[in-house]
């Protein structure tokens, strides 16, 4: 390209490397600036991340001591343990079943204990193809309810029909 | 950069496996530390489930079959190590997930490793309200720009309820922000 000269000059390869260098800085810049949500790392933290790592799977896991007093009581504990299931035995006549149990003791094991179970794992524990909705709710309910229900309660009930190829 | 193939072989053989670590952990620690920093936004809290995790990437590469892709076995082991230690804090604290959510944005205020303006510190309030799933999802494709397919391989979910739960968590943002 001709162009009339001004004393003016540029790096070598300057323009060669402009697209690239102004491409990287505006998708660097692109993503600080629509995606950033104000968390923030200390300085350096990346850098030492590695060693840290390395520390802890090269340092031997700590042996774990018994305590003495402990072993005193141990033989002795297990004795009892075995007495106790044997006398326990010579008096039952029959084996105890789960059916044995009633239904209000399992009933109040869960509501006592806490079993930390998630919806989620409640949900795959549950054996939903045994289950009708006439278990849960006593009322009947046809189809043409729950979709005027649905359609009554809820603002985005046309954006329920997901496409699939969306 | 190695293909990953060829970087399993070489985490899962003696003699290179200390290379072929760091590689990984160098490849991998900004993209999983952002992906756990969201889940537990305390820096504390991720760097020790970041360690926690690549740790047990090291003790269990020799298991590692190839039947998912590398990268998404790796964001599940970081995303259930970052869910447990919510679990297990929430559990501690006798509180529900909602509140401690509510407790962590209210520190992130006074915290010094967050520099958010006010709309992303409403945008973080208004994540603290979503239902764990939906947060997850959001924060993975919105943030973290994963596809619905890398998503769904990570959570073992499918395309429909990744794009379902995606959908309600803008639609509750959004309201959270105009009410707010």
């Amino acid at each position: 390209m001709n162009k009339k000269l001004d004393g003016f000059k540029i790096p070598e390869d300057y323009l060669d490397n402009f697209t690239h260098k102004l491409m990287a800085k505006i998708s660097e810049e692109g993503s600080r600036e629509t995606k950033r949500d104000g968390f923030k790392v200390p300085e350096a933290y990346f850098d030492s991340l590695y060693s840290n790592i390395e520390t802890k799977i090269n340092s031997p896991s700590p042996k774990v001591i018994q305590l003495n007093p402990i072993k005193k009581y141990y033989y002795a504990a297990v004795a009892a343990v075995l007495l106790f299931f044997i006398g326990l035995n010579l008096n039952t006549t029959a084996e105890i079943t789960f059916d044995d149990l009633a239904i209000s003791d399992i009933e109040s094991y869960f509501e006592e204990n806490d079993l930390d179970f998630s919806t989620y794992e409640l949900a795959e524990m549950l054996p939903i193809d045994e289950l009708e909705i006439k278990d849960i709710i006593d009322h009947q309910l046809n189809d043409e309810n729950i979709i005027d229900y649905i359609d009554n309660s809820t603002d985005t009930f046309e954006e329920l029909n997901f496409d699939p190829n969306e | 950069m190695v293909s990953e193939e060829l970087l399993v072989q070489q985490l899962q053989a003696p003699t290179t496996q200390a290379s072929a670590f760091q590689l990984l952990v160098n490849t991998y620690k900004e993209r999983l530390y952002w992906h756990i920093r969201r889940i537990v936004v305390d820096h504390d809290d991720t760097d020790d489930i970041l360690q926690n995790t690549f740790i047990k990437i090291f003790r269990n590469i020799g298991g590692f079959k190839g039947e998912s892709k590398l990268y998404s076995w790796m964001y599940r082991i970081a995303t259930n190590e970052a869910l447990s230690f919510m679990k297990e804090k929430t559990r501690k604290l006798g509180n529900n997930d909602m509140e401690v959510q509510q407790k962590l944005i209210e520190n992130l205020e006074s915290d010094v490793y967050f520099e958010g303006d006010f709309i992303q510190l409403q945008l973080q309030k208004a994540l603290a309200t979503l239902p764990e799933k939906q947060k997850l999802v959001f924060n993975m494709k919105y943030f973290e720009e994963l596809k619905y397919e890398e998503i769904s391989e990570i959570l073992e979910t499918s395309v429909g309820a990744l794009k379902a739960s995606y959908h309600l968590a803008v639609k509750k943002i959004e309201s959270f922000l105009i009410e707010n």
